[in-house]
């Protein structure tokens, strides 16, 4: 790596990745990307896939292939958005394994004939959760069979909570 | 009094709510983001709701989640703690809308005092002088105009909000065309309001501040000053109470100013009035703080009131019932901001894991911090770790104390401002009580920090 290189690459990984994180974590963007000098740093949101992605991509267009294999360890401060991914979505991974849980705090609500056996699609209706008389949907995040349900018609739930669980069709 | 409060709010400022709860034995519930499962305040919670994801815009800045969990929960009162929904008035009157009680100023008081250039002109026909500044500015064209009227050097601020965000020094037409782009878009970004106005810039200015409490029934006092001049770009590092600016009979004219004009305005709860103080000694209001801030401890060491009961006590409803001459302030006393944020670094926030937390004790130290050892400190918030508050008999005292405090004090793993602490303490401008608000922004971090480690 050149002088202007290294120069290049301190300068994204000192000033322009603290304010991307900062620009990310306030938008609901999923990605973003800035290049200058033929080097790009890409921010990525740990969670989209429900697998912990890895979070900073810092690497030379000229040297993609070598870069790739170092990651982004080594750069300043690329542990940063690594502590971004620990404290990220927990509940995304567990979406992708048919863990169902409530998007808001409230009492929840059974959408009638919802039950252990019940058959659905992926963004299929499984009921609501009641946020001061506006409901929100829960919905199924697989295909498959409902395997449990760990909530009662009526009752408080909060942000995360474990409503229940839908066991994904094996493919 | 209530008799279960839910703590809008996270860090030390959610710590410092639970632990005046505790002492009247209001059941606490504590309202948290998937990123502080792990805080300290949870822990120690009667009860905690997760209100939603680490992003602030959908947890704790969101009021509808915040009211369900008070309404759930069981909840009589909201306390919404600084920042995030403390003094937006919209949440206030939510809040009442659902037979909860807001702990601060009441919806349409918050509602008064909301424009920042309005509340200046209500103030000044309450008698406290103000800085000469523009009212809510139109467009570019008549910002330039107001400028020129009011005379240069100007300061751009936004109509909402504090904290130095939207806010720049200009000294021309062609720096003011520039900085009006940028303060918008950052005023919009922040406080979702684009509004601006401009104050003359006062040179060699401090930051000196009264503390008020007002009951429902109009009974008000002051609880002394509190003297911020140690800031880097508009945000309070070190405050300190009594101002080392001001004799006591200026002490005593600012104090009785300020609290006689907020009672006459129709003020009510705890609340802070903010001053410029010229090189003369002369005050000029700048804005009222409608919620209890950071550096309430400062006055709280000197009175011996606990400022978040009080603030209870007013919101439930009490009489103040005692008077000015029933306020005594004793001593002087110091909070050095602990901030996540390397100094050497352009002040860049930190985050990580604190490895090892071990705070100071002895004779007037008080640390109120939300950290343990083996805490997290989350990348989404701001970077306040705790504060540090020391008192003595007087500035010496107190200012040795300090030293003794912050060398004592550990905050391992992550990298913080105490070195920054530590310099200033050895510096003469800070020792002869002589701080400036943009001494900091003009000579630099660094020069403090190499001038102690030169000495």
């Amino acid at each position: 790596m050149d002088d202007e290189g290294r120069r290049t690459i301190a300068r994204l990984a000192g000033d322009t990745l603290p304010r991307l994180i900062e620009r990310l974590t306030k938008s609901e963007l999923g990605e973003l990307e800035v290049r200058e000098n033929g080097w790009r740093i890409r921010l990525r949101r740990p969670f989209l896939n429900g697998e912990p992605a890895e979070a900073a991509d810092v690497r030379s267009g000229r040297d993609r292939a070598r870069a790739a294999g170092a990651g982004a360890t080594g750069q300043p401060h690329a542990d940063r958005p690594a502590i971004a991914s620990r404290a990220g979505h927990p509940q995304r991974a567990e979406a992708a394994r048919g863990l169902v849980t409530s998007p808001g705090v409230g009492f929840f609500v059974a959408r009638d004939g919802v039950g252990v056996g019940f058959k659905v699609s992926s963004g299929d209706l499984l009921g609501h959760v009641d946020v001061l008389g506006v409901r929100q949907e829960i919905v199924a995040p697989v295909e498959g069979v409902v395997a449990a349900v760990d909530v009662e018609a009526g009752q408080a739930i909060e942000y995360g909570q474990p409503v229940a669980r839908v066991e994904a069709n094996v493919q | 009094m209530f008799s279960k409060v839910l703590i809008a709010n996270r860090g030390e400022i959610a710590l410092r709510i639970l632990r005046a709860c505790r002492r009247l034995g209001i059941t606490s519930v504590v309202a948290y983001s998937e990123a502080d499962r792990e805080s300290r305040a949870v822990q120690l919670a009667d009860e905690a709701i997760c209100v939603g994801p680490p992003e602030s815009r959908r947890s704790y800045l969101n009021a509808p989640s915040l009211l369900s969990a008070a309404l759930l929960s069981g909840c009589e009162a909201i306390h919404p703690g600084y920042g995030f929904l403390s003094e937006d008035d919209t949440f206030a009157e939510m809040t009442r809308a659902h037979g909860l009680a807001f702990i601060g100023p009441p919806p349409e008081v918050l509602e008064r005092f909301a424009s920042k250039a309005g509340t200046r002109t209500l103030l000044a026909k309450h008698g406290l002088p103000t800085i000469p500044g523009s009212g809510l500015l139109r467009d570019d064209a008549q910002a330039l105009s107001e400028a020129e009227r009011i005379g240069y050097p100007v300061l751009i601020k936004p109509s909402a909000g504090g904290g130095g965000k939207g806010m720049r020094m200009v000294r021309s037409p062609r720096e003011l065309q520039q900085a009006m782009t940028v303060c918008r878009s950052e005023a919009l970004a922040a406080f979702g309001d684009d509004s601006l106005y401009l104050e003359k810039w006062l040179e060699e200015n401090r930051h000196v501040e009264v503390q008020v409490i007002v009951d429902r029934f109009g009974n008000g006092v002051h609880i002394g000053e509190r003297d911020c001049s140690v800031q880097r770009r508009h945000q309070k590092i070190v405050e300190e109470a009594p101002s080392p600016a001001l004799d006591q009979g200026r002490r005593e004219e600012l104090a009785d100013n300020a609290i006689r004009a907020v009672v006459a305005a129709g003020y009510e709860n705890l609340g802070t009035l903010e001053f410029l103080l010229d090189r003369d000694g002369n005050h000029y209001f700048i804005e009222i703080n409608c919620r209890i801030q950071v550096e309430h401890p400062v006055t709280e060491m000197l009175s011996g009131l606990d400022l978040v009961v009080e603030q209870m006590r007013i919101a439930a409803g009490e009489p103040l019932g005692y008077g000015q001459q029933d306020v005594v302030l004793r001593g002087h006393a110091i909070e050095f901001r602990i901030n996540a944020e390397d100094t050497e670094h352009d002040f860049r926030p930190q985050a990580g894991v604190v490895e090892n937390y071990l705070p100071p004790g002895g004779p007037g130290v008080r640390m109120d911090s939300h950290l343990y050892s083996g805490y997290e400190v989350p990348p989404y918030y701001d970077s306040l770790l705790g504060k540090l508050i020391v008192w003595g008999p007087d500035r010496t005292a107190a200012i040795a104390r300090s030293r003794v405090a912050l060398d004592e004090l550990i905050v391992d793993g992550i990298v913080t401002n105490i070195p920054l602490h530590r310099a200033l303490l050895s510096h003469s401008t800070f020792l002869d009580g002589e701080f400036t608000t943009n001494l900091l922004d003009r000579v630099g971090s660094g020069a403090f920090l190499a001038a102690s480690r030169a000495a």
